[in-house]
């Protein structure tokens, strides 16, 4: 993948990303990833506001017209297509946790989990790391086809490591990289390279 | 206590005798450090005259010295476990690994702290061929000895073995079903009930030093050595007879938080028929005329355990041929409403001090409780243009956009929007974040659009179905996201007040006086001038509100409707802060002062310490 079509893979990924923010999702150096930007502006791929980026129509139909080509061996890829399916599996299991997560049970009715009861929190965040154990491997597997996917993998147990040492925003906050943003934003990456569609 | 003492040659050590398993019979209550927090709640509940099935402990000292002995069971162990084990064979009339009336137990991890990453439990561990048909001649109940079986095997697999293939065949045998394990896994399950002992044992040490809880004590600098217990209890069978359920009590009502037990029972059923909800339990009052001795003796323990803990209890509890047993008590989950109202009630009880009972209430709940809701009678006439499942609740008024980018462009012009998706991808967060509201076309309850509306707390519907969202945009439209509804027009939202809460006001009162700084309602006269930090920039993000507020002796803002705003407020030393309700801002402010923001660190460090 040439530079500019990298960091607008990544800005998809990270929409109103910054160049920090772009080259921490692709494992990358922040201002090759400025630079790289600057030219897809310059192409009017992405425009730039406020000292973050988004990318137009033309550059949205250049990336998906570019992960055809590009991804074709990864897409016949049997190692790497099986273990995707070992993702999606797992997808489930962890919408489930992370609802499990929102909520708490009080006699038969679903309240919004207002953190008050820290056994209900500590037995979730302890599934998330039995979860985080068999995504690692999996990740392994995917990442042996594109070495960029590792990233993932650590930027998950970092997340899962501050909400085990109690900063519990970590688990599913929608505004910081929480493990369900990170989650979120490779089940996109995925999507994107298999040129699969989200079903929800 | 009874207590088994065995002599180590382990030439590291110098001490020769050391405690390494221990019945818990209700004797001296034992050093929650060596025989862990679940053992020492059952040793606990025994020393209080409560009806506890039988167990005994492997101590942490155990662990401690299979560590040392470079991860082996020394065989002395295992002669002191048969020993205890006898115990509970005694009390059970039961005998493990036995042709008739077999003794099955369940099989528990539990260190002085709990830590993530340690092994789950192992249930019904001592099933077999054998025991299974000796468990289905016994209850007269051949499908559930051969339930009991497979719970075992999946758990073992899943636990032990650490692998598995997951949810056996139920009408698969047995022997189909170790078969497909000893495939997935590489290793199968012992027919020997001491073997499956002995492994469980083993792997319950080795998760002690799993990568999980060597992070974790490494951060809360817990000790290495310390080591994990395993406690073994007697299973008992609720399914055994016409005497005989399984149930839960709450020694107040966690919905309302009235002063009355409640509960349910499920007669002739074991403990998980009630989780996976495949039959539908009967209240508790049912036992008053099936059992009412049994009746009479769980809510006396319900009364017992609630004063012993200080705090509303959650018991699980089994019925064993009219015999009652308590399984497991701790802390009740409740709806904010009963946490409000058990922390005033237990205080004019004489049970607390205001100050703990304003530790018993979050400023979480408290938001809960006065967060916007729908006008009933408005709703009745109402028109519904769309249906789908409730994900977040809520009430969200606004008008409905296709898209992130247009959600967030009207929303900072001050707009109300509601933000309307087939489905959202990480893309639409932004848009999510500036909506009022989150209806998408596809997708359930645990969709990622619910998720990341849960967790900001947008009101949100998911699932209304495909198409059925398109022609709503451009309308105006109330989300109610509570029961799953999207009404056209604007409803009227009604915003509940503190002051028409007396249990609000009252806790007030009291978080008032422990404050570090006075909280004023917006509308009453702030004594001096005060920051807007809406409008200073980097006022709205709580790490940068230190040196924003140097010098400072008031402030209002948004920032200070969350923890961390009143955190840094009062850090930052102010005098006041006006904000729209006092109560969550007074118990942010009072939990600070004790550090709260750190409690579950210090909950933990003071379980260690404090033995």
């Amino acid at each position: 993948m040439t530079a500019k079509l990298a960091a607008m893979h990544g800005l998809a990924i990270k929409k109103f990303g910054t160049p920090a923010a772009i080259a921490a999702v692709l494992g990358a150096d922040d201002a090759e990833i400025a630079k790289a930007l600057g030219e897809a502006v310059a192409a009017g791929e992405v425009i730039a506001a406020r000292g973050a980026f988004m990318l137009t129509p033309a550059g949205q139909a250049a990336l998906a017209a570019d992960y055809r080509g590009r991804f074709a061996d990864l897409r016949g890829n049997a190692a790497f297509v099986a273990a995707y399916g070992r993702f999606e599996a797992l997808n489930s299991e962890l919408k489930q946790l992370m609802t499990d997560w929102q909520t708490l049970e009080v006699a038969g009715e679903t309240l919004p989990n207002d953190h008050s009861n820290k056994e209900h929190d500590d037995r979730a965040i302890d599934r998330l790391g039995d979860l985080q154990e068999r995504a690692e491997a999996v990740l392994s597997a995917m990442a042996a086809a594109l070495p960029r996917l590792a990233r993932y993998r650590h930027r998950l147990d970092a997340a899962l490591a501050k909400a085990e040492e109690g900063a519990i925003e970590f688990v599913s906050g929608a505004k910081i990289d929480s493990y369900h943003t990170v989650w979120f934003e490779l089940h996109e990456d995925l999507l994107r390279l298999l040129g699969r569609k989200r079903n929800e | 206590m009874r207590i088994c003492c065995v002599s180590w040659a382990v030439s590291a050590m110098s001490k020769s005798d050391r405690l390494i398993v221990a019945v818990l019979d209700g004797g001296l209550l034992p050093d929650r450090a060596l025989v862990g927090g679940k053992a020492w709640s059952i040793a606990h509940m025994r020393a209080l005259g409560l009806p506890v099935p039988p167990a005994l402990v492997i101590t942490t000292e155990a662990c401690r010295v299979y560590h040392q002995c470079g991860g082996e069971l020394p065989a002395g162990l295992f002669d002191k476990l048969m020993e205890s084990l006898a115990y509970l064979e005694r009390e059970t009339g039961r005998r493990f690994g036995g042709a008739s009336r077999p003794l099955l137990v369940s099989v528990r991890s539990g260190a002085a702290v709990s830590m993530p990453g340690m092994m789950d439990t192992v249930l019904n561990l001592g099933i077999n061929d054998e025991a299974e048909r000796a468990l289905a001649a016994e209850l007269g109940n051949p499908g559930f000895a051969r339930d009991t079986h497979r719970r075992f095997c999946e758990m073992f697999a899943r636990i032990v073995l650490r692998g598995g293939p997951g949810d056996l065949d139920p009408s698969a045998t047995p022997l189909q079903w170790r078969q497909c394990i000893a495939a997935t896994c590489g290793r199968t399950i012992p027919d020997d009930p001491y073997e499956q002992l002995r492994l469980t044992v083993k792997s319950v040490f080795e998760s002690w030093n799993g990568r999980r809880a060597r992070r974790y004590r490494q951060h809360h600098g817990i000790p290495d050595d310390l080591g994990t217990a395993v406690t073994v209890q007697a299973m008992v069978f609720g399914n055994a007879d016409d005497r005989s359920g399984t149930g839960v009590i709450f020694s107040r009502n966690p919905l309302s938080g009235a002063n009355t037990p409640y509960g349910e029972y499920l007669p002739r059923a074991q403990g998980e028929d009630v989780v996976s909800g495949t039959a539908n339990p009967h209240p508790l009052n049912r036992l008053t005329t099936d059992m009412p001795e049994v009746h009479r003796e769980l809510l006396e323990a319900a009364a017992t355990l609630e004063r012993e803990n200080g705090d509303v209890q959650d018991i699980e509890f089994t019925v064993e041929r009219g015999r009652l047993f308590l399984l497991q008590s701790r802390a009740a989950k409740r709806s904010p409403a009963a946490a409000a109202r058990i922390a005033i009630e237990m205080v004019a009880e004489g049970r607390l001090s205001r100050l703990e009972a304003l530790s018993r209430l979050s400023a979480e709940q408290v938001r809960m409780l006065l967060r916007p809701y729908l006008v009933a009678s408005e709703v009745e006439g109402a028109q519904i243009l769309a249906r789908g499942e409730a994900a977040c609740p809520g009430a969200g008024v606004g008008l409905v956009v296709a898209d992130a980018d247009a959600a967030e462009r009207a929303a900072s012009t001050g707009e109300s929007v509601i933000l309307a998706r087939p489905t959202t991808s990480p893309e639409d967060v932004h848009g999510m974040i500036a909506a009022s509201g989150v209806i998408t076309e596809q997708g359930g309850s645990t969709s990622h659009a619910a998720v990341v509306s849960r967790a900001l707390g947008v009101p949100c519907v998911v699932g209304c179905g495909a198409g059925a969202l398109a022609q709503l945009v451009g309308r105006t439209v109330t989300v109610d996201g509570g029961h799953g509804v999207v009404y056209a027009g604007a409803l009227r939202v009604e915003h509940p007040r503190e002051n028409d809460s007396p249990n609000l006001m009252r806790l007030a009162e009291w978080a008032a006086a422990h404050s570090p700084m006075r909280v004023y309602r917006e509308g009453e006269a702030a004594p001096a001038p005060m920051v807007d930090l809406d409008t200073v920039p980097g006022g709205g993000v709580p790490e940068r509100l230190g040196t924003i507020l140097a010098g400072v002796r008031g402030a209002k803002g948004r920032v200070l409707a969350s923890d961390a705003g009143i955190h840094a407020a009062v850090g930052a030393g102010l005098d006041f802060v006006v904000v729209p309700h006092v109560l969550p801002a007074l118990l942010a402010a009072v939990a600070a002062t004790r550090g709260a923001d750190q409690s579950r660190v210090s909950e933990d460090k003071h379980g260690r310490h404090g033995q």
